[in-house]
């Protein structure tokens, strides 16, 4: 890991190591330590002002990011051309990735569950490609793979590391999975991966999926062309069982209220840190305190108003490119948030002022 | 033999959407009855958790108990620890 200050192998400005770390070195560190930090943090908020000057269109910069954790998508892809989907069908079965029944370019199969699959991925794909010039999942535009129908009554969608795979559901508690915000949020899981990752447990872990919900809400509002205060910022709408009484798996605009079920119980979701839930189930709350940052990233929005998949879409895109620290709690994510939006919006900027605002809201300060 | 099954986990992170299943195996028709001894055998199952976890993103996981003649076993084990072959056995019993 980049994480020494001498960086000998890179160049020290190019070297990833994240400022606040920096300057607990700069407090910490011994003499000859604490200077090097000082000087790496001059050198840093000098890069981000000319960064700033040069990218006030919000796209991300011409110049890779080095350091182990730094994804090599941060810059845009040079021959971004087509996706190339490839759709299976697990015909029920649990084996990876099943019959192949629509590579890119065919016509519909007539199978709902595989043309929603194909067409979705087409909107996540192009989502990264034209707003944030990532070409596919790992920047260097490999195969989406997807199955459908995996296993049976299977009550859950994943990505594995290499492919997507959506469950039908059971028809009681879950109807489908096939829907744009649940596969652009598993296709997000794919981007997480290849650009450093970020630990699936506890706060980083909340951070992958609140990232995952992020993108998978914009890929849908970009597909229906909503400005921010036009979307519901729902997570898996009409995904739950027609019995179930529940609009949807997750809001954004106010987690806790996505479903309150007899069977189900109440959506667990908090939107602030005094709700923090604290538990060794579900990677310890990964599905639950994503909640806290999806608010964040919703008040966001809305402060600014219009296209979230623009300039908040670039800033959070910019941030995952960078964080370069895949134990990253919800403060390092704040802060991480904060330097791409000085970075791509310059300092002192209405976008940097409205997301302390919203950090601050969820109770997070930066 | 009988074999409990619990997951959490997934990407709704929904409890109740969960699996809870108890599989008493002796009550099971050949062939499965001796699909189900040869996969749950604990020996097996310990050698399964050993194995890489890999990516977990809204992967499930399964908590399995296999009490025999008294004596009980207890595994935690990453969806993607299971081969596919077992987890059609799971869905089929």
């Amino acid at each position: 890991m980049c994480f020494t200050l001498n960086c000998s192998d890179h160049h020290p400005i190019n070297c990833i190591v994240p400022p606040y770390m920096l300057r607990v070195l700069a407090l910490r560190g011994d003499a000859r330590t604490a200077e090097m930090a000082k000087t790496l943090l001059k050198q840093t908020e000098k890069l981000r002002d000319e960064r700033a000057e040069l990218n006030r269109a919000g796209l991300p910069p011409a110049e890779l990011l080095s350091g182990n954790y730094a994804s090599r998508a941060v810059s845009p892809a040079e021959d971004i051309c087509c996706s190339d989907r490839r759709i299976h069908d697990g015909e029920h079965k649990a084996a990876l990735p099943g019959k192949l029944i629509r590579s890119e370019g065919d016509p519909a199969t007539g199978i709902a569950d595989a043309d929603t699959a194909y067409d979705a991925a087409g909107q996540v794909f192009s989502m990264y490609a034209e707003e944030y010039g990532r070409n596919s999942l790992d920047g260097e535009g490999m195969p989406l793979i997807a199955t459908v129908h995996h296993r049976r009554d299977y009550n859950n969608a994943f990505w594995n590391g290499d492919q997507m795979a959506y469950g039908t559901g059971d028809g009681k508690i879950f109807q489908t999975f096939l829907e744009l915000s649940v596969i652009g949020h598993e296709m997000s899981h794919g981007v997480i991966q290849f650009s450093g990752g970020l630990i699936y447990e506890n706060q980083s872990g909340a951070l992958n999926e609140s990232i995952a919900d992020v993108f998978g809400s914009l890929a849908l509002q970009r597909a229906l062309a909503q400005e921010a205060h036009e979307a519901d910022w729902l997570v898996g709408k009409g995904i739950l069982g027609p019995g179930i009484k529940g609009v949807a798996l997750r809001s954004m605009k106010a987690p806790g209220t996505a479903y309150a079920d007899d069977l189900l119980g109440q959506d667990p979701q908090p939107w602030h840190m005094d709700g923090f839930v604290s538990t060794s189930d579900d990677n310890g709350g990964v599905h639950i305190n994503s909640g806290i940052p999806n608010h964040a990233f919703y008040l966001f929005c809305n402060y600014l108003g219009g296209k979230a998949w623009e300039v908040p879409g670039r800033i959070w895109y910019r941030a995952l490119q960078t964080l370069n620290n895949p134990m990253a709690s919800f403060s390092d994510w704040a802060d991480q948030t904060m330097d791409a939006a000085i970075e791509l919006t310059g300092r002192g900027s209405i976008e940097s002022v409205m997301l302390r605002r919203a950090w601050k809201l969820v109770g997070i300060a930066i | 033999m009988i074999i409990e099954i619990e997951t959490q986990g997934g990407f709704g992170g929904i409890a109740s959407a969960a699996l809870n299943k108890t599989i008493d195996v002796d009550q099971q028709a050949e062939p499965v009855r001796q699909e189900l001894c040869d996969a749950f055998e604990p020996d097996e199952l310990a050698r399964l958790a050993s194995k890489p976890c890999g990516d977990c993103a809204d992967r499930m996981t399964y908590h399995i108990t296999v009490t025999e003649d008294g004596h009980e076993s207890s595994f935690t084990l990453h969806e993607q620890q299971l081969p596919p072959e077992m987890l059609d056995l799971i869905d089929q019993v």
